[in-house]
């Protein structure tokens, strides 16, 4: 049933809503995309499973699960992108990419490189409208991804640090020298994208009751593409790349079979790319930098 | 409109026979998002001599050149050299009708070579798949290694061939950026500031350099602040202000302009 | 040598060329985050051409690499126009599609694998992947390769020395494409079979990593890099898993120290002294 898909589509979309605002934060803010966000996604899943497994509260794991993934974001930020922010620009990417790979292996290495199951933490309680049914997970999980990022939306319109953040996406020379605390601010910009994202794995968790070391490659890198379609470094754009993503990748399971998933939402995005590749709600391209 | 000293602007206003002026430019208008950078803009540079281009900062001099090289699409105007009208001709292809410029701001392959920089500067003359993808950098014999040694020779600056463009003094990339201009061998070079941040020996074998130019009967195009630099070289000035020409004639004649003089309000004028 | 040896010279073998594929592109300012991809048309064309219709190897190979600089020739026209950071999610993309379409084509086996019947040996392989080095040698010896590196330092002021940077970019992806369907072909003649979740994204993401690693400032940068890349592990001795994460930790520091890459221009300069060029 029709309805029942665009349903699905809409919460899965909520998760990659969340990535992509994490992509779109370090685009739109520091010119940086930042490839381990995929990886962090990976890992506040993991960490989560495992210190469930290890028996501590839900509450606690997801909160050091999130911990866990500012810190390695932090790190990133001090290795990848402080000390390479006006090289070649190519080069943060790479690095962040190192990332990834190494947060994905260093799981494998220690959990190997199975799928794992994630316990069932809110109870299987459908609810129903209509012919419509929605899991409670599924409806949590999208009300908290859509809270948050429109919690940031507020966030960066009308406080202090969120208008700074903004000066800082305009022009971050002009920025700095109307006496913006750039050194301050960033790693602000770091830790966030690293919980959406890492958010984002959790709910992921949640929702589909399994995780992965490579689930940052097969879900979080599509949050690369919902960033896209919708326009980098617009968070409306994100919201809507993110919801539309989902939708794709639900119909075409729908209409064509789980196979084809990723050449249509691909495809989708390098369409997107070639025909407008300011995206949905983006500015037109003027200030990129690779 | 303008404040005209001579000479010069009657005949570039009544369109010449192909041939008389290096550079003429018709009613040249140039704006980014609806703000005007250049307006109504026309002169004509005369075939063989060194004209300048001045102006206060801002004035609009750069964009003259990108208007005239093809950076930028004017938002109207016509663009002629040596009587041949190249508005619409892409800027790829404007060094083939004879076009070359240095940059303000240095623009030398910081990674490569002195040498390797000047070998990029023959491309004109280098053309079809055979010079593409002919192995000659194995072949230090190479006519094409000899030519560019040859033209640094020239002005003095061989020793530096094999040096990493990156590690020169400012003064020695500056001069390196026209040697590889002028190595398209082209009719006519525009020149963005050439003598700034040059001391006064450098000057001197600068202002050498583009005589030799122009005894080979390249005509030049010379943006400058420094007034007595081109005094020795320059017999034609166009004075640029807001984008809009202000004046036109010899040094001396637009000196003696109101409103070059006004512009200049104590600034750049000795 | 011992079985074990060759195994690694041929390793080394697919990823020399590989990285050689990336570099062409990189050498001009494209970063191809989709090179897997174009590997596994020009496997997935060869196997098919010699297993389905019988070719010789000495046709089906070539024919591969021609199908994946085809491709690329195709899609470079529009993905091109694109550029920085859109050019290599365009290509990332595109390697995803790919690697797809290929994991559901049924006439190759999708998830299953293909089977591959020819077979080349490790030496023809080692031969193939000296001759990519020569040819990328020779071709950093022309103009050609000369336009490609101005053009990474400044598209503009080429485009005014008379240079198509267009064509020079597309032609630069397009041989960077064939390269890596030569390899492509040749693994699965090797290794006799194929499947298409090797061609994924970390095998382009790793062949980009260790190009970067060696350095993309001179011609021998690559190789310097692929070398690395599949030596050290064998060195330590390390599981596949501690491979790349010694190798990723190892990406990371070297992108802080030395981002120019292990082998750079000057330094490659002093190392030969003052060969080049016209002796004064
Ligand atoms: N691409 C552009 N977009 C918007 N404005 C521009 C652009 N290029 C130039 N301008 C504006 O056009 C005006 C003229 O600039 P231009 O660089 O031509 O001046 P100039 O005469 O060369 O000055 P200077 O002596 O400082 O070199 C300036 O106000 C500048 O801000
Ligand atoms: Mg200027």
């Amino acid at each position: 049933m029709i309805w029942q898909q665009l349903i699905n589509g809409l919460m899965l979309g909520g998760i990659y809503v969340l990535i992509a605002v994490s992509f779109t934060l370090a685009i739109g803010i520091l010119n940086f995309l930042n490839f381990s966000l995929p990886g962090l996604f990976m890992l506040g899943g993991v960490l989560t499973w495992a210190l469930l497994g290890a028996g501590w509260h839900w509450s606690l794991a997801m909160l050091a699960a999130l911990l866990a993934a500012a810190a390695v974001s932090l790190l990133v930020e001090q290795l990848s992108y402080k000390p390479m922010r006006n090289a070649d620009p190519e080069l943060p990417l790479v690095s962040s990419l190192g990332f990834l790979v190494l947060m994905e292996n260093l799981v494998i290495v220690k959990w190997g490189s199975d799928q794992q199951s994630f316990p069932a933490l809110i109870p299987d309680f459908n609810l129903r409208f209509g012919g419509l049914i929605i899991g409670t997970a599924q409806l949590i999980s999208f009300l908290i991804a859509v809270g948050v990022v429109l919690w940031l939306s507020w966030f960066l319109k009308t406080t202090n640090t969120g208008r700074r953040l903004r000066a800082i996406a305009e022009n971050r020379d002009t920025a700095e020298i109307l006496g913006i605390n750039l050194a301050r601010l960033v790693p602000c910009v770091f830790v966030f994208s690293a919980v959406f994202t890492a958010l984002g794995g959790i709910l992921f968790a949640l929702n589909y009751l399994q995780v992965s070391p490579f689930m940052g490659e097969n879900i979080g890198f599509k949050g690369v593409a919902a960033m896209i379609v919708g326009g980098m470094g617009s968070i409306w754009g994100a919201i809507v790349g993110g919801l539309l993503i989902g939708l794709v990748e639900v119909l075409s399971i729908y209409f064509f079979g789980a196979d084809v998933v990723n050449i249509l939402v691909y495809g989708f995005l390098l369409l997107v790319l070639i025909v407008r590749p300011a995206g949905l709600l983006g500015r037109p391209i003027s200030r990129e930098k690779l | 409109m303008s404040a005209t000293a001579t000479l010069g602007n009657a005949g570039a206003m009544a369109g010449s026979a192909a041939g008389d002026y290096a550079l003429e430019v018709r009613g040249l208008s140039k704006s980014f998002g609806g703000l005007e950078v250049i307006g109504d803009l026309s002169f004509a540079a005369p075939r063989g001599k060194a004209t300048a281009l001045i102006g206060p900062n801002g004035a609009g001099k750069t964009t003259v050149f990108n208007l005239v090289s093809g950076v930028y699409t004017p938002t109207a105007g016509t663009v002629l050299v040596n009587g041949r009208d190249i508005t619409g001709v892409p800027s790829r292809r404007r060094i083939h009708a004879g076009v070359a410029r240095s940059f303000q701001n240095i623009r030398l392959m910081q990674h490569l070579t002195v040498i390797e920089n000047l070998l990029i500067g023959q491309h004109v003359r280098a053309q079809g798949l055979g010079a593409l993808f002919s192995p000659f950098r194995l072949m230090p014999k190479h006519r094409w290694w000899k030519e560019a040694q040859q033209a640094l020779d020239e002005c003095g600056l061989g020793a530096y061939a094999q040096q990493t463009v990156g590690a020169l003094a400012y003064g020695i990339r500056k001069r390196i950026d026209l040697v590889r201009a002028t190595l398209a061998s082209p009719s006519l070079l525009l020149l963005d500031e050439p003598a700034a941040g040059l001391n006064p020996t450098e000057t001197q074998d600068l202002l050498a350099h583009l005589r030799l130019l122009a005894s080979r009967g390249t005509s030049l195009l010379v943006v400058e602040h420094d007034m007595p630099f081109v005094g020795e070289i320059c017999e034609h000035v166009v004075v640029l202000n807001f984008g809009r020409k202000i004046a036109e004639g010899t040094l001396d004649e637009v000196r003696q302009v109101p409103q070059v003089r006004e512009a200049y309000l104590g600034s750049e004028e000795e | 040598m011992s079985g074990y040896q060759t195994g690694v010279l041929v390793f080394l073998a697919f990823n020399v060329i590989a990285a050689y594929s990336v570099y062409l592109p990189m050498a001009a300012g494209q970063l191809n985050l989709g090179i897997a991809g174009f590997m596994a048309i020009g496997a997935y064309t060869s196997a098919y051409l010699s297993n389905e219709l019988g070719w010789s190897m000495l046709a089906s190979v070539p024919a591969g690499a021609l199908a994946s600089c085809l491709l690329a020739t195709v899609v470079a026209v529009p993905v091109l126009r694109t550029h920085g950071i859109y050019l290599a999610l365009a290509t990332f993309a595109l390697g995803q599609i790919i690697a797809a379409v290929f994991l559901n084509l049924e006439v190759v086996g999708a998830a299953a694998g293909y089977p591959v019947s020819e077979y080349v040996s490790p030496m023809v392989v080692v031969a193939c992947a000296a001759g990519v080095v020569l040819l990328m040698v020779f071709l950093s010896r022309t103009r050609y390769g000369l336009y490609l590196t101005a053009i990474k330092n400044d598209a503009t002021v080429t485009d005014l020395m008379g240079v198509n940077v267009r064509g020079m970019q597309i032609s630069a992806f397009a041989i960077g494409a064939m390269v890596a369907g030569f390899g492509g072909a040749l693994y699965g003649h090797h290794y006799s079979f194929i499947e298409a979740q090797h061609f994924n994204v970390l095998l382009s993401v790793f062949t980009v990593l260790y190009v970067l690693l060696g350095g993309t400032q001179t011609v021998l940068g690559p190789l310097v890099g692929a070398v690395f890349f599949t030596l050290l592990p064998e060195a330590l001795r390390a599981s596949d898993q501690w491979r790349y994460v010694i190798f990723a930790a190892l990406i990371i520091l070297m992108m802080l120290l030395r981002p120019q890459g292990l082998l750079t221009a000057s330094l490659l300069r002093s190392l030969g002294g003052r060969k080049q060029g016209v002796q004064q």
